[in-house]
């Protein structure tokens, strides 16, 4: 217990004081030799000299250098385990010690596997050694250990475990890889769930840098593990849903030499004897397959953006999920067809992925995310209709706010019951230079904007194909063009008209699960104040 | 009384010249009638002094009924009336002339003329308080209660207004059954005719106890039931359908009441019962309430359609026949 306090009030800081590491190195010492010499601290402690009768039933597995394949040790996952209850033979399991104590002749030991968790218990009698169930009561936290053990129904559910019907006897314990015994976080702490009105429970949290900085094993926890998994989903119903549609996934370049989306938010890298910039967006390069005949693209990758802004919503890199498709007559066909895959992406977490979305929630308590199939639609005007009607003023030509944004949010979810909607046509002067404007209204323009509980997610338009056009836009925004001649050459050869748009994956999945820091879905965040681990 | 003095600047004031000269009635007992009496407002100056002439000489007797009767008397006898009677006449045929000249222009610039126009319908009842219909209203509705209503409606005020519905499935419904396919595609299937007012109803499937009509979160609160979005729909559809100021009020009220209740029974023995209370309302009529169409038989054809536990054999002749004459009407 002593230990563990130390190791909470250690938590924050990662360099330990002087006096703390020579602790920490005498107390790593003392467990080697424990562990080493498991009958010469059995002597220490129990005051007998008693023969240890299950010598090798236990110990520190010799390093693995793939000497021996032991092929005869049928391993089971935890998860499965229930389908092994009261098999007479024993069971290999690998896994991490989550928790050990040992009392008296007995050691609780419960051993967790990713997100499952399972009890074990050791009682010292034929088979197992008083030194055993010492050894094991030692084994340092996040250790990774094998047992072999038989699974036994249990009569009560054992509330602590994911598995609770059953728990494992070990006959055999040999320790892998060890843990330090301390650990700059506990795993417990970190997995506590987020109950702000629950006064009674443990208040210890994990701040957020300390995560960030013991990011591997803050990664171990449930949410965690659930939380890059349903990033993975995102971005696998992303292609394949795609794919099926015909799309094509190419790779653009993320070292570029002018910088894409203006001149700001750049980052510049020395490229030989000259400079390069970072992608900010594979925008042009997406609409160069386009004009090359790949007629539906889509690229998943890393975009760069150096905003020096600390949000709960910016990172300075992140993973963009962007595609661009060639339409016939009208950009509403692209805009439903990437409508529709936010549903089918939505209807696919919500069907594939709801034991993750559940394993959030008990960490994080947020209402589950709601849609409506087909995805809504709402004009800018009628946005700002909804926004005037709440008592607010803003103008037709304005860009939404950010309180404005989350405001129309509440408004479409209280009216709609939906946490996802488009809103189309949003002023010309608003958008940039390539933006198609609207031909029934000049103050309008063909683009739109995605928004996931009142946040924006995804923003494209139907771009310019006409060169001369284009030109003249960008004229009328002042941009120099000479600058801009290789993205304006691309059109010369002939170009279909095409809409587009890009959504960022950690945003995505922070506003899907309701997070509330989009560093909780990046696995590595990159922001202007951290660059490691 | 105390002599005042003239608080107004001694300058000229310049009045507009859109304003017509009216000649001043109220004359005093000895003033001589006429063209005498200046014109009012050509100048402040000149209204000053007059006033005080005017009180001066009709102090004693500012209530007397003798000069009051004589001065209506005069007034009727003048040509003033006449005058009135000739300018209005002159004002309409100026305004039919601007009537047809705006039509020239629209029919230049190729604006369709609308043949019915939307009014804002001024409810004499409820202090003259001008009834703004909202356009935009969401339904949320659960696939094993489908509002049938809304294709009745939809159906029958086909030619008078226009009630357009998009569908959508809320994600708590993961699957909305071959009913609710089957009613989507009814209400798809009736053409949106532009030309006629229309109403935008977004009709969201969702596992939701009651059916609900939302129309703005902030400003109202939500209207609960089939039956009451009927009559809420029924007071701001066609003319045709308003029946709030019409006699049959109540009895519309009450047939939808019935509904209202019929919708919440649950075993087929009160269900009947309803059902020969509707048999009572309508008795030899051509609909509840009479011989027109009324949204009382919307709310009765629709509520009858969600009740398949009642067949055939329960309604009475009468209603059978009904039944037979409104789906001409509803055609669901």
């Amino acid at each position: 217990m002593v230990e563990e306090k130390e190791n909470v009030a250690n938590a924050g800081q990662e360099p330990v004081s002087k006096k703390g590491a020579k602790k920490q190195a005498k107390a790593a010492k003392k467990a080697e030799q424990k562990a080493e010499n498991a009958a010469a601290v059995a002597v220490d402690a129990a005051g007998d000299n008693a023969a240890d009768h299950a010598a090798d039933r236990y110990g520190l597995y010799e390093m693995i250098q793939s000497k021996e394949t032991r092929s005869e040790r049928q391993f089971v996952s935890v998860s499965e385990l229930s389908n092994h209850v009261n098999d007479k033979g024993l069971l290999w399991v690998r896994g991490r010690v989550h928790t050990s104590r040992a009392k008296g002749k007995q050691c609780f030991l419960i051993l967790r596997q990713q997100s499952s968790t399972v009890q074990c218990i050791l009682a010292v009698g034929d088979v197992i050694s008083k030194q055993m169930v010492k050894f094991a009561g030692n084994i340092p936290k996040e250790s990774i250990i094998d047992i072999q053990a038989k699974a036994v129904a249990v009569p009560n559910r054992i509330e602590s475990c994911t598995e609770q019907l059953l728990e494992l006897f070990i006959e055999q314990i040999f320790v892998i890889s060890q843990a330090k015994a301390q650990l700059p976080l506990q795993i417990e702490d970190a997995s506590r769930p987020e109950n702000a009105d629950d006064a009674d429970g443990l208040n210890i949290r994990v701040n957020q840098d300390t995560r960030l900085d013991n990011r591997v094993l803050d990664l171990r926890t449930p949410a965690n593990q659930a939380i890059f998994r349903l990033e993975a989903g995102v971005c696998r119903l992303f292609r394949d849903i795609l794919t099926d549609q015909g799309f094509t996934e190419i790779h653009t370049p993320k070292i570029i030499s002018a910088a894409s989306e203006g001149g700001a938010n750049v980052f510049t890298v020395s490229y030989f004897k000259d400079s390069a910039y970072l992608a900010q967006s594979p925008q042009l390069y997406k609409q160069m397959a386009i004009a090359a005949d790949f007629d539906k693209v889509y690229t998943v990758g890393a975009v760069f953006r150096a905003e020096d802004s600390n949000t709960h919503r910016h990172l300075t890199e992140f993973v963009g999920l962007d595609l661009e498709m060639a339409f016939k007559y009208h950009y509403h066909e692209v805009l439903h067809t990437i409508g529709n895959t936010f549903t089918a992406i939505f209807k696919g977490l919500r069907d594939k992925y709801s034991r993750e979305i559940e394993a959030v929630g008990q960490q994080y308590k947020v209402e589950p995310f709601k849609f409506l199939e087909p995805p809504l639609i709402l004009q800018f005007a009628e946005g700002v209709a909804m926004l005037r009607e709440a008592g607010i003023e803003t103008g037709d030509e304005e860009d939404l706010s950010t309180p404005n944004e989350k405001l129309l949010g509440r408004l479409v979810k209280a009216k709609y019951d939906t946490d996802f909607y488009i809103l189309d046509k949003f002023p010309l002067s608003i958008r940039p230079f390539y933006t198609m404007p609207d031909p029934s209204n000049p103050i309008y323009s063909n683009s739109y904007d995605m928004f996931m509980r009142g946040e924006e997610i995804l923003s494209g338009a139907q771009r310019i194909h006409d060169p001369e056009y284009l030109i003249e836009r960008a004229k009328h925004h002042n941009i120099d063009t000479t600058k801009i001649a290789a993205y304006i050459e691309s059109f010369r050869y002939g170009c279909p008209p095409h809409a587009g748009g890009g959504i960022g994956m950690e945003r995505v999945v922070m506003l899907y699960l309701g997070l509330d820091n989009i560093r909780k879905t990046s696995m590595f965040p990159r922001d202007p104040k951290r660059l490691t681990p | 009384m105390y002599e005042l003095k003239t608080l107004l600047p001694q300058f000229d004031i310049k009045l507009p010249t859109c304003m017509y000269e009216l000649r001043n009635v109220s004359l005093s007992a000895g003033a001589t009638p006429g063209p005498a009496v200046s014109v009012l407002f050509s100048s402040c100056r000149s209204r000053a002094t007059e006033n005080e002439s005017n009180i001066s000489k009709s102090v004693n007797c500012a209530l007397d009924l003798d000069i009051l009767g004589r001065q209506i008397q005069h007034l009727l006898k003048h040509e003033d009336t006449n005058a009135v009677v000739e300018r209005q006449e002159k004002v309409l045929k100026q305004l039919e002339e601007l009537k047809a000249q705006l039509g020239q222009i629209r029919k230049s610039l190729g604006v369709r003329v609308c043949g019915k126009t939307f009014q804002h319908t001024t409810a004499y009842q409820n202090g003259g308080l001008k009834e703004e219909p909202l356009h935009d209203v969401v339904v949320n509705g659960h696939p094993n209660f489908i509002p049938y209503a809304l294709l009745a409606l939809k159906n029958a005020w086909r030619d008078l207004y226009t009630i357009d519905v998009k569908t959508f499935t809320h994600s708590t419904m993961a699957d909305i059954g071959p009913a609710a396919h089957d009613f989507e595609a009814k209400l798809a299937k009736v053409a949106v005719n532009a030309a006629l007012p229309k109403i935008n109803v977004t009709l969201i499937w969702k596992n939701c106890e009651h059916t609900e009509m939302i129309s703005s979160p902030t400003m109202y609160v939500p209207i609960y039931g089939e039956v009451n979005i009927i009559r809420y729909l029924g007071r701001v559809g066609p003319n045709e359908y308003r029946y709030e100021s019409s006699p049959l009020c109540n009895e519309i009220d009450a047939v939808l009441d019935i509904c209202y209740q019929l919708l919440r029974c649950s075993t087929h023995k009160s269900q009947v019962a309803m059902v020969r209370l509707l048999d009572k309302r309508l008795q030899q009529q051509q609909y509840f309430g009479g011989d027109q169409m009324s949204v009382a038989d919307i709310g009765v054809y629709s509520s009858l359609i969600r009740m398949p536990a009642i067949t055939e054999k329960d309604l009475t002749p009468a209603l059978l026949a009904w039944r037979k004459r409104a789906k001409l009407i509803t055609q669901i």
